[in-house]
Formats: structure tokens, C-alpha cells, sequence
């Protein structure tokens, strides 16, 4: 398992941001889905060992985070990309991604081909020499998807990634992360449900702090059907199990 | 852009129009290297040439093709590689000329079947080995004079970068 | 060139040759041509630091890139320039202000926008805001340590701005951190220096008071020690973010 979550709580003061969260997940692609306010974000902080829980226990790639050794460990294997990532303007492009690989401790003779590779996945090539600051959203949040995989890692972790990108560009991406799935456990943290349904084996359904859904995307179509609001067959899913968990 | 263009952009340090190179190139020289090396002796060759190639940019003179300059950088490449290896991987069933270094001799060998391959080849053997006119070679290939001219060019550089480099 | 990606691996172009993986091949070229080769500075860093991380990290320290080294200079320059009187330079003057703000913008939250995707990382944080700190205290102190020498000020004004200038930047660097701040930590650091000058002037009439009284280091002392635990613990890893 590289991630097992138990009990897990986070408080804001007297804001409950995530409220008796239990997870375990294995390899694969896993998809997180919610309105916003729902918790995905928190949640996700907490599995990049950004935030820690208020309560509840967590073990991440086999290690408690807690540890400053296993938690650096935990780091090295590990790719994240924030919902909201800023930029060094004046990095290019090759060069944004080098200083993260290098922040997470990559071998040096290592970063320039892996660089290189995620450069290319992403399909930056051309604009890989291009200052930040040149650079389209979409292109800016392609940026940041290299770098959470640059270090090819065990556990990633990708909140809202698709924002700004194009439908092509998502069915791209979408390709990469069944690819990354194969070996590593990718969780997806996003409000399009498409996205979710088109690359995830399993996903959770989060609401008010509380996961109120988990099983395959299916399964949630299972759930909307003769009720919930939407066109599309996933989306009558979300708001079914959504209004059932406010009512 | 032609390829005259992309190296004197590569010169000036644009890394896309190496990205352009490769696309146009790679294909067909890792295709000619095939015929003597394996799959990954090709594909390390093929990433020293090209890194030759962004390096040299600034040194290439628009005498020859394009073409002709990376395949020699190719070749040479390749030559290296199999002199480390050592003659034993070299694949040959004979000697081309005597005293030639076998693993030159197999490039040499790729370098002449390339040229000869190809609407360049099937020019030089109509003016060399049928020994036709200029005005018939075009008439048989229902091209204009002026292309058979510039095929036959093409097809003596090549020759000469292939046989050139032999001792 | 577009690149198929459906497979997720490293991309085709097209024409590819058969059993010559030519994705791996331009992985390698493009590794080589867009590296970059860390210059002479950077790479001694990297031995004495024993990590290429943290020299990256402190190379890209804001208050330590060209334009706010010349800046830096210049004003420690007019300090050395400029004399409220025989022997006394304004270098123990603006000495202290200077650092302060170099201070306030060499780390946290307030400068870096990519903080959180940082925190993830498994370079410390701090490590990078003890090699920041330092790297910046350090050059302010050689930078301002050089201009008095070469303006002859007095040895108590030559040496005497250190302390003041160590509790003022331990000052601006907690408040930068603790309000997530940069702007609020140097206007901090700047008005409390500001502050002790005129009250050490106001109290002994002296307007070289704040740094020649020997009375007032352990004061100095007690603010920087204060500071740096403000410090340590505002950056705690189990602060996070809110």
C-alpha cells in the first residue's frame, strides 16, 4: 500500500476542512472529485506532507511522515503538483523544472536526461528553452505537471492538472497518467468529472470533509441513474450521490 | 525552412531547428546505419551525430548537402564505435578493397547501396552504366533536363563522401 | 512535431525506423543540448554545502542576484562616501537598514511563489533559510566591513554596527516570515533600526549612541536570539500551510 489513511481530521480553527478521511490505495489511478470547499485540496496537502493532520494516523510509501528522515524519504519519491503553483518568471522552462528535480534531491548525473524525458512527455519540447513568463496558462500548467513527474515517482499527487489545457491536451494527459498508474499510485484531484472517468480505475466523491462515495467510476454511474442532474452519465452520478450527502 | 537554413539557425544556438533536423533525418540515417549496427549501437550513434551536428553547426559550409554532411559525421561516428568494439562485430563476409579496416569497409558498403538507391542511383545508371544523353535520361524518367542534372550531383557527392573517406 | 503520447512513453517522431528507438534518441540529445552547466561560483557552492540542491537554492536567493548586489554596493558606497563628521562614515548607519531588508527578501513564503510545491520537497527548508540567511548576513557584513575600512572610520564604528545589525535582521526575517511578508519584515527591520538610532541619539546625544554604547549589547543580543527562535518556530514543518 503507498497510502493508508486513518481517521484522518483537519481543522482549520473552527473550520473542518477534512473529517474522518480512512484511504488505502495501491498502484493505479485514482480519482478525487468534489465540489469546491470539499476538502480535495487539504487532503491532498496532507498526503504531499505539506500540511499535516490534526488528528488520525497516515503512513505514506510505507512511512510514517512524521519521522524528518522517513518524511524526506517520502519526499524523494514522491511528485506534486499544487492548485495553484507559481512561477519564477525568468526560469526557462528546462530550467524550472531542473531546480525542482534537483529540490527533491535527484542524483545530479541523473536530472538532465530525466529533464529531458519529462520535457517531452508533456510535449514542451519546442518551448523548452522559453522564459515562464512567455508561456500560456495551459503551457504554464504543463510546466508543472513535468516537475511533479520529473523524479519518475512512487506516489503523485495532481490537483486541478488539467486546468487550462486544451481537449487535446487532455487526452494526452490522461494517456500519461494510465501510463504512470501502471507502477505508481496517482491520485487526481479535480471538479471535471470527464477527466476522472476517462483515466481512473477507482475514484472517492468528497463532500464537506467527508468521502461519501468510493468505488469505480461505474459505479457511480450506477448511482445517478433515473435521478441526479446532468448530461452526461458520470455527471448524473456526481450529483446524485451529492444530494443524497447533503440531504 | 531548408536544411541550409535550420543549421545556420542551430549555429545561432536555436535549439528547435535541431528538434526540426532530427525529425527530417534520424529516420534515414538510423535506416543506413541499421544495415551494420544493431538497434542500440544505431541509436547511440545516431545521439553522438546529432549532438556532433548541434556542436558543428557553426563549422558547416553549404559546399555539399546537408544530407552528406550528417551522414559523414554518421559514419565516422559509427567508425569510432566499432573500433572500440573491435573488429569482431562488425558484420562482413568480405573485403571491399585490401588492407581497408573492416568496420570501414561495411560503411563504405552502406554509403555506395544508399547512393546508388533512389532516383539519384537510377540516374547514375542510366548515364554511366547505359552511358544515355542528358536529354534521353529525362525523356526515360519524363523529368526536365535540369533534375537530372541536380539527381546527378547529388548522386557523385554522395559517392565521393562515401569513397572519400576510405584509405 | 507533434508526438503521439497515448502509450504514456517517451514520444515517436515521425518516420521512425523500425526497431531504433528514436523518442530515446532525441531523450539524449535534448538531455545534453538544454543542460545547464552551473558556473564556477555555483559549483563550489555545491562542494562546500555538499549539496547541489542547497547551492541552487542559495544561488536564487532574490537579495543575492546581480541587481541587488550592484544596488548593495552602491548604497554602502555612499555610506562610505558620506561623513556626519570627521571618522564617521554612514556606513554603521545604513549597514544594519541594508542587511535587513536583504534579509526580509532572501526566503519564505512572501518571495517564493512556488512555496508550497517547495515544502514538498525534500530539501529542507530549513536548511535553505540557514544558507540564505547566512550567505546574505555574511556578504552585508564583508560588503559593509570593506566600506568602512576604506572610509578610516574608527574601529568602535567599524565593528560596532555588527551586533546591532545581527538583532535587526533576526527582526526583519521573523516578522517577514511570521506575517508571510517580505515588504512588512524590511519596513520592520528598517523603522526598528531607524527607532534605536534617534532613541540612542535622544537619550546620550550622541548620534553614533546606538552602536558605540556598550551597554546595549546585551539588549541586542537578547532581540536576536528572541527573533531566531520566532524563527525556527514559524518554519516548523508542522506549521503547514492555512
Amino acid at each position: 500500500m503507498n497510502v493508508e489513511l486513518a481517521g484522518i481530521h483537519r481543522s482549520f480553527r473552527k473550520n473542518k476542512a477534512v473529517v474522518g478521511v480512512d484511504l488505502r490505495l495501491a498502484t493505479g489511478v485514482f480519482g478525487l472529485l468534489g465540489p469546491n470547499g470539499a476538502g480535495k485540496t487539504s487532503l491532498l496537502r496532507m498526503l504531499g506532507t505539506v500540511l499535516p493532520p490534526t488528528s488520525g494516523e497516515i503512513r505514506l510509501l510505507n512511512r510514517d511522515p512524521r519521522g524528518v528522515t522517513a518524511r524526506r524519504e517520502i519526499r524523494r519519491r514522491l511528485g506534486y503538483l499544487p492548485q495553484n503553483l507559481g512561477y519564477y518568471p525568468s526560469f526557462t522552462v528546462v530550467e524550472f523544472i531542473e531546480y525542482f528535480a534537483l529540490l527533491k534531491e535527484m542524483p545530479s548525473s541523473a536530472v538532465p536526461k530525466a529533464v529531458a524525458t519529462a520535457v517531452e512527455r508533456v510535449d514542451l519540447g519546442a518551448k523548452a528553452k522559453a522564459k515562464l513568463r512567455t508561456l500560456s496558462g495551459g503551457m504554464l500548467r504543463r510546466v508543472g505537471i513535468a516537475q511533479a513527474i520529473v523524479n519518475d515517482p512512487d506516489l503523485l499527487l495532481l490537483d486541478e492538472p488539467t486546468a487550462g489545457l486544451d481537449p487535446e491536451q487532455r487526452v494526452q494527459f490522461r494517456a500519461l497518467l494510465r501510463s504512470f498508474g501502471e507502477s505508481a499510485t496517482v491520485i487526481v484531484s479535480t471538479h471535471l468529472v470527464e477527466d476522472v472517468g476517462a483515466a481512473c480505475s477507482e475514484v472517492a466523491l468528497m463532500s464537506e470533509g467527508k468521502i461519501v462515495f468510493r468505488g469505480t467510476p461505474d459505479e457511480l454511474i450506477t448511482r445517478g441513474e433515473g435521478s441526479g442532474v446532468g448530461d452526461a452519465p458520470l455527471e448524473r452520478g456526481y450529483s446524485a450521490v451529492l444530494s443524497a450527502a447533503r440531504s | 525552412m531548408d536544411d541550409d537554413k535550420l543549421i545556420a539557425a542551430l549555429a545561432a544556438g536555436d535549439d528547435t531547428a535541431l528538434r526540426e533536423l532530427f525529425t527530417r533525418h534520424a529516420p534515414w540515417l538510423a535506416g543506413r546505419l541499421r544495415a551494420v549496427l544493431p538497434p542500440p549501437d544505431v541509436e547511440d550513434v545516431l545521439q553522438e551525430t546529432f549532438l556532433a551536428v548541434w556542436k558543428g553547426a557553426s563549422t558547416y559550409r553549404p559546399r555539399g548537402t546537408p544530407q552528406a554532411w550528417m551522414w559523414v559525421i554518421a559514419r565516422n561516428q559509427a567508425a569510432l564505435l566499432l573500433r572500440r568494439r573491435g573488429p569482431a562485430t562488425a558484420r562482413l563476409e568480405e573485403t571491399p578493397h585490401p588492407g581497408l579496416d573492416p568496420a570501414e569497409a561495411a560503411l563504405v558498403r552502406a554509403d555506395i547501396t544508399a547512393a546508388l538507391d533512389g532516383p539519384e542511383g537510377e540516374v547514375l545508371r542510366l548515364m554511366y552504366v547505359e552511358d544515355r544523353s542528358l536529354a534521353e535520361v529525362a525523356a526515360l524518367l519524363g523529368v526536365p533536363a535540369g533534375t537530372v542534372k541536380s539527381r546527378a550531383h547529388r548522386a557523385r557527392s554522395m559517392l565521393r563522401a562515401a569513397l572519400g573517406g576510405t584509405r | 512535431m507533434t508526438y503521439p503520447i497515448e502509450s504514456g512513453q517517451p514520444p515517436t517522431p515521425h518516420g521512425s525506423a523500425g526497431d531504433v528507438n528514436l523518442a530515446r534518441v532525441w531523450t539524449g540529445v535534448a538531455a545534453e543540448v538544454w543542460r545547464r552547466h552551473p558556473g564556477r561560483i555555483e559549483r563550489t557552492a555545491a562542494r562546500l554545502l555538499r549539496s547541489p540542491a542547497l547551492a541552487r537554492a542559495l544561488l536564487t536567493t532574490p537579495s543575492l542576484l546581480l541587481p541587488w548586489l550592484i544596488s548593495t554596493v552602491v548604497v554602502f558606497s555612499v555610506g562610505a562616501l558620506v561623513s556626519l563628521g570627521p571618522g564617521q562614515p554612514l556606513v554603521w548607519l545604513v549597514a544594519p537598514a541594508v542587511a535587513a531588508v536583504g534579509i526580509a527578501f532572501a526566503y519564505g513564503p512572501a518571495i517564493d511563489p512556488a512555496w508550497e510545491l517547495s515544502s514538498s520537497c525534500a530539501l529542507s527548508s530549513r536548511m535553505v533559510l540557514l544558507t540564505r540567511a547566512v550567505a546574505v548576513f555574511a556578504l552585508n557584513a564583508a560588503l559593509g566591513l570593506l566600506a568602512s575600512a576604506a572610509s578610516g572610520a574608527a574601529t568602535t564604528l567599524t565593528f560596532g554596527w555588527l551586533l546591532p545589525m545581527t538583532a535587526v535582521c533576526t527582526l526583519a526575517l521573523a516578522v517577514a516570515v511570521a506575517f508571510r511578508s517580505a515588504v512588512v519584515g524590511a519596513g520592520a527591520g528598517v523603522a526598528a533600526w531607524v527607532i534605536v538610532v534617534l532613541a540612542g541619539q535622544a537619550a546620550s546625544g550622541q548620534v553614533t549612541a546606538s552602536v558605540t554604547n556598550a551597554h546595549a549589547y546585551l539588549p541586542y543580543l537578547a532581540v536576536a536570539s528572541c527573533c531566531a527562535a520566532i524563527v525556527i518556530y514559524a518554519i516548523r514543518p508542522e506549521r503547514g500551510l492555512q
